[in-house]
Parts: structure tokens; C-alpha cells; sequence
């Protein structure tokens, strides 16, 4: 593929190019194609989606392509672009994602998959950037991924069978057999036993908390939880598809002034969108406003 | 894709990974013929492991009626469909398999089920059109018989599960070939129930990853046979570990009946997984249903199956199964009886060959009464 290190330069070109055939003329112009995405510096970050905030800053329109890399893949195109908008406080920034989806899939279950997406950055800020697919050996890149699933839980969806099946009838579980509750966390204990990956605290079990996690990759399949689960989020549904907010800590070495690149994925759920089956963008050169601390 | 070698199909295949066999390779067979869906089985499964949330319609063992029965809903007939006709020439399988199949995009040939796929787990139990006196009331392709088919995941040789994971989430134990989702991995793509031709992979959706049987390695560990194996009401089943056969040894219970005697076939060895789990196939199904699933060697074993009465190593053997909770690792006949023994020789178990005989009168003449045989 040809959007590795190099894009990051070829994107430069071309933004310079634009500006130079613009310069000294006297008529007005339509306004330059937005080529890069600007988090504006703000006091404070919103936290929706509707915030009025959002307004003050441009919005970038990303194409989508399909993940072409590695199987298993997804072949038929799905959303076509994704608006991004972005905001800084100067300690973290916001991205605003808004793409169309018909339909709005929430519930994890047999062969149903959650609508999604994700914002993903180049760890380090520096000049040597990772490939846009999920990174390579040695240049990790940071995800923050949400998902319409935890977003559900958030907003009140229980977590248990009969919301996913109102009519299932369950007998019994060993775990809620009466007499247990006289010993003070013996049926947390065994629920445990009978949830190996809650017991292991694997962050795609469902947290009520939080719709974001925090991940990281230096290639493909090798995303894994990152150290701090620290970002935030919110989506909600438009009238054509979704609008979510992703809040993250600024990476090591990006702060007002300074430039990175910034990647986006997002997933439909009832196309059978899971994983590398999604459609992604390539890294699109981010800025953020504001003065340079010296 | 790397090339590996299948002795289940007499030939190289084509594999997401290169060939690399456990050290020692957990393997069992089930007699079909004993089996009476009682589903102790499952139930012992069942109450071990998959009692959670998110795991209500997830059986790691279950036992379904063929030819009418399935668990998921479908799950042979769907991908024999999707595969079309394929040939065998001799033992040689000139078809293809699930990986050399594999549409643009994917790993592996498969579907996913869905959650009415899981809801029946028992449906089509002792389905069998006919009526003996009266004639068949319909008329299906496969009249008048039926036969149960025990089954959990065969740890397979060449799992399609944990190709298809991109991740790298599943993993086959070098130490015995068990085959694990690694539960803090696992991100619940579903690929591998995707991939799974067996269907034997399940999503949880309470935890939001895929589960699946783990051969009770915790027993295994300690030399003990499944729970599935060990609480089996009709001792169709027998735990121990499987050879390739040109490493195979004669002593080694397992080895002798599926490479020597010939007695056990795999299920459905055309998908090319190299299943680890083997079946002596039932004696009074159609030759060419039990072949479409075993492959080609349904009539050697039936064959071999008939002549046990007369074979009193085959004897002893089949009166090794559901003995005792310890896997076999070897075995040594002593005259009529069959001496199941440990890796290093020492006697676990001792079976009669033929169980004795006690013949009764139906009068008791000291007492002057009648006998009967009420249990
Ligand atoms: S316990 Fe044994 S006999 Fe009963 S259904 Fe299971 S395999 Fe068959
Ligand atoms: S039977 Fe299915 S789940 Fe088990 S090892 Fe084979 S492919 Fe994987
Ligand atoms: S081997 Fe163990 S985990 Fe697997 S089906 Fe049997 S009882 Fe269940």
C-alpha cells in the first residue's frame, strides 16, 4: 500500500501547493479544501455530540476505504466518509465522528456485531510514522475505540440475557442458589468461575462505566489493552447514521502548536463489521491551534 | 499457505500455519453403537463448566439423532452444501478442503449460526420415518433408522478455529494438543465460530468472547478422562492420546484401534482439520450416509466392528471403555482378561474379556419356589 511514512509528506506537498496558487489573489475565492484535521483550542472540551462548541471548528471530511490488508476482511464497501471535528484544552482533545448507518446495532450476540469506531494515533509524534494499519514492530500506534455495545450498558440496557432475549427462560445458576448471600461474596466469587474472561478482566467484557477503551497496536493482530483506560465517550444516534465524541489524553510529545497524524475506522454491525472487517481512513494530517510553549 | 501433511485425506494440504504436531495428541473414540442419549454427558459438561451467564444455550458436549438431528441448527449440512460434492479415490480425498476453499477475503470456508441456530438443541431426537406395520407415513431420504452422535471439540490437528482468529487468540497446547481460547485475549470476533465446521466454539455474549470446550485439561492434567468420558452412562467413550500412524504404538490403546484395527473413523475428515475425536460408526445406517461423514473406511471398520466375538484383543479393548476415570496410556491382554496400565507399566485397571456367565434355575427345588429376574 502506498499510504505508509510517505503519506504524512505527500499530504504536506499538497496543502503547500494549494496555499501557493491561492496567495495574492484580489477576487474572492470559494474557501481552501480542508486537507488536515485542527483541533481548536477551547477552554473546556464538551462532552456531547449536540454541544454547540463543536461549531467553531472545521470539519474534515475523511474518505473510508476498505481494511485490504489481512484476512479475515470486509468486501463490499460500507460508509463512504466520516466527518471529523476536533478540540483541544491543551492536556487532551475531542474528536466529533459523524458517519451515516442506517441502523443502529447495539446488541452483541451469535453472529450480531456492534456499530463502532475509532481514533488512532502515532505513539510518539515524531517524524517516524507508523504504518496506518494498526501500526508496525517498533512504532506502535494508540486506539481509542467505542463501541455502541458499552454505550447501551451506559444508558441503562441491563446486562443480562433476558435484554437480549426478553423471552428466554433460565432455570437457575449455581451462582443465585438461595442460602448463598448469607456468605458475603461467595456467589460473586463463583459467577467468576463460570466467566473466565470477567476473571481475567479482559476490557471487552462489559463495563458499565466507560464506552471507550483504550488500546494499543504495533501491527496487525496486535492490539491489546493500553496501560491507562483513561479516554472517554459518547454516541448518539442522528437521523442518518451515528455521532460520537471520543475524548483522549493528548499523546506524549503533542501539545498546542504542534502537528501529528490522525487515523479513523468505523464499523457497522449489521453489515458483519467486526475486527479487520471495517472501513478505515488513511492518516490524515492533524494540527493543533495555539501558541507552541517555547 | 503453507503445505502440511493430513494422513486423515493420503495427502498435503494447504494450512494458515506450517505443520507443528503436539508432543502427544489428545485423542479419543466414541462408540456410536452404545450410545444411548441420556445426555448424562452433556449435562456433566454442562454443570462443570458452562453454567454462566451468556452460556444458557452453549453445550461444549451435546448428542444429537443423525441423520435428523443438529447442534446448531444445520451445522454439517450447511457447509457440506456450501463445499458441493467432493471425491474420494480409494483413501485419497480428491476434493477440497475448508482452507483450500476459502472465498477472497477470509480464512476458511464456514457461516456463522445465530441464536436460533442454539435454541433447539435436541430437535430431531429419534426423528425416524416409518411405520412398521402401517408403512411410512412420508417419504424421507433416509428411512427407518437413526443413530446418536455424541460430540464435543476434537482438538483438532489443524484447527480451523484458531486459523481464523487473526488475533492469535487460540492456541493448541504443545504438551497435549488441547485446543484454548485464551479468555484475556479474545476480543469476540467470532471468527473461529465462523471457522469452526464442527461448530463447537460459542459467543458468549455476557463476556463478550468466544468459549469452548477445554478437554477438562485440569482432569487430563492429573491423568484422569473427561468429565463427558468419565461420567458416560453407556461407556461408549475412551480418553487417551493419538499418534500419526507411522509413529504409532501398538500398545497404546488408541493407536491400536484406530491404526491397526481400523475400527474408528474421524468425523468428517474432507474438511481437512484432521479431527482428534474418532467414531466407531453405528452398524445399521446406510454405508453411504456413514460415509459422507466418516469418509472411506466405514466398511473396514464395520467389518473389523463384526468380527470382536472372535478378536479377544478387540475384545478386551471395547471392555476397557468407561472401566475406570483414568486415561489408558497402554494396555497388555493376559489371557482373558484385559489389563489396563499407566505409562510406566503399572496396572490401573483389569477387565474379564467376556463377563462370566451364571446360569440359574427357574425353580428353586430346596425352597420350591419360582426365580425370577426382577432387578
Ligand atoms: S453419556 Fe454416554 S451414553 Fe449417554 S448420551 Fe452421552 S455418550 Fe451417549
Ligand atoms: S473442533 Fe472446532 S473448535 Fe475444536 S479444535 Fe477443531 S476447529 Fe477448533
Ligand atoms: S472434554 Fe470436558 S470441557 Fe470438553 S465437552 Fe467434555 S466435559 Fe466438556
Amino acid at each position: 500500500m502506498a499510504y505508509g511514512r510517505l503519506g504524512r509528506r505527500t499530504w504536506m506537498a499538497a496543502a503547500g501547493v494549494l496555499a501557493a496558487g491561492l496567495w495574492g489573489c484580489s477576487r474572492p475565492v470559494p474557501p481552501a479544501p480542508v486537507t488536515e484535521v485542527r483541533a481548536v483550542q477551547v477552554a473546556a472540551l464538551p462532552s456531547t455530540p449536540e454541544d454547540a462548541q463543536w461549531g467553531s471548528g472545521e470539519a474534515f471530511r475523511a474518505p473510508l476505504i476498505l481494511q485490504d490488508m489481512v484476512e479475515p476482511r470486509k468486501m463490499v464497501a460500507g460508509a463512504t466518509e466520516v466527518t471529523v471535528r476536533a478540540l483541544t484544552d491543551g492536556k487532551s482533545i475531542a474528536f466529533r465522528l459523524e458517519w451515516a448507518d442506517a441502523t443502529e446495532d447495539s446488541v452483541r450476540d451469535a453472529a450480531r456485531f456492534t456499530d463502532a469506531c475509532a481514533v488512532q494515533l502515532p505513539s510518539n509524534s515524531g517524524p517516524d510514522t507508523p504504518a496506518p494499519q494498526m501500526g508496525e514492530p517498533g512504532r506502535p500506534v494508540e486506539i481509542a475505540f467505542w463501541t455502541a455495545t458499552a454505550q447501551a450498558f451506559i444508558d441503562g440496557r441491563p446486562d443480562d440475557l433476558k435484554s437480549l432475549h426478553p423471552n428466554a427462560n433460565i432455570d437457575h445458576y449455581p451462582f443465585e442458589a438461595p442460602g448463598l448471600e448469607k456468605t458475603p461474596g461467595k456467589a460473586e466469587e463463583m459467577a467468576k468461575q463460570y466467566a473466565p474472561a470477567k476473571s481475567l478482566g479482559n476490557i471487552v467484557s462489559p463495563s458499565p462505566k466507560k464506552s471507550v477503551q483504550d488500546l494499543m497496536a504495533d501491527g496487525p493482530g496486535t492490539m491489546r489493552p493500553a496501560p491507562s483506560q483513561s479516554s472517554t465517550g459518547l454516541g448518539r444516534r442522528t437521523g442518518a447514521g451515528w455521532a460520537v465524541v471520543i475524548t483522549r489524553p493528548l499523546p506524549s510529545g503533542l501539545a498546542p502548536g504542534g502537528t501529528s497524524l490522525v487515523a479513523f475506522a468505523v464499523w457497522n454491525g449489521s453489515d458483519g463489521d467486526v475486527g479487520g472487517r471495517k472501513m478505515r481512513t488513511v492518516w490524515i494530517p492533524l494540527t493543533l491551534t495555539g501558541a507552541k510553549k517555547p | 499457505m503453507p503445505r502440511v501433511y493430513n494422513w486423515q485425506l493420503g495427502r498435503e494440504m494447504s494450512y494458515w500455519y506450517p505443520e507443528v504436531r503436539a508432543k502427544k495428541q489428545f485423542g479419543a473414540i466414541f462408540d456410536v453403537n452404545k450410545c444411548i442419549a441420556c445426555q448424562t454427558c452433556t449435562l456433566a459438561c454442562k454443570t462443570t463448566w458452562t453454567s454462566g451467564k451468556g452460556q444458557e444455550s452453549m453445550l461444549w458436549n451435546n448428542v444429537e439423532s443423525k441423520p435428523y438431528g443438529f447442534y446448531p441448527l444445520g451445522w454439517d449440512v450447511k457447509l457440506l452444501d456450501m463445499l458441493g460434492a467432493q471425491d474420494w479415490k480409494g483413501k485419497t480425498y480428491q476434493g477440497k478442503t475448508i482452507f483450500e476453499s476459502a472465498p477472497a477475503g477470509e480464512r476458511v470456508l464456514g457461516w456463522r449460526p445465530d441464536s436460533r441456530d442454539y435454541a433447539y438443541p435436541n430437535v430431531g431426537e429419534d426423528d425416524c420415518a416409518g411405520d412398521i406395520t402401517k408403512g411410512a407415513h412420508m417419504t424421507l431420504p433416509h428411512m427407518n433408522w437413526f443413530f446418536y452422535l455424541a460430540r464435543i471439540c476434537n482438538h483438532c490437528t489443524y484447527p480451523g478455529c484458531l486459523a481464523a482468529c487473526p488475533r492469535g487468540s487460540i492456541y493448541k497446547r504443545p504438551e497435549d494438543g488441547i485446543v484454548l481460547v485464551d479468555q484475556g485475549k479474545c476480543r469476540g470476533y467470532q471468527e473461529c465460530v465462523k471457522a469452526c465446521p464442527y461448530k463447537k466454539v460459542f459467543f458468549n455474549p455476557m463476556t463478550g468472547t468466544s468459549e469452548k470446550c477445554i478437554g477438562c485439561y485440569p482432569k487430563q492434567e492429573q491423568g484422569l478422562a473427561p468429565q463427558c468420558f468419565s461420567n458416560c452412562i453407556g461407556k461408549i467413550r475412551m480418553a487417551g492420546s493419538i499418534s500419526k500412524p507411522d509413529q504409532m504404538r501398538e500398545d497404546n490403546p488408541i493407536d491400536y484401534l484406530i491404526h491397526v484395527k481400523k475400527i474408528a473413523l474421524p468425523l468428517f475428515p474432507q474438511f481437512g482439520l484432521e479431527p482428534n475425536v474418532y467414531y466407531v460408526p453405528p452398524l445399521h445406517a446406510p454405508a453411504a450416509f456413514l460415509t459422507q461423514i466418516f469418509g472411506p473406511g466405514v466398511e473396514e471398520a464395520t467389518k473389523a466392528y463384526l468380527n470382536a466375538p472372535n478378536d479377544p484383543d478387540l475384545m478386551g479393548l471395547l471392555a476397557l471403555f468407561g472401566s475406570t476415570e483414568q486415561i489408558i496410556p497402554r494396555f497388555r491382554r493376559v489371557g482373558g482378561e484385559m489389563l489396563g496400565l499407566d505409562e510406566d507399566g503399572t496396572e490401573l485397571i483389569r477387565v474379564p474379556i467376556q463377563e462370566p456367565k451364571y446360569i440359574r434355575m427357574a425353580v428353586d427345588a430346596a425352597r420350591g419356589v419360582l426365580l425370577t429376574n426382577v432387578p
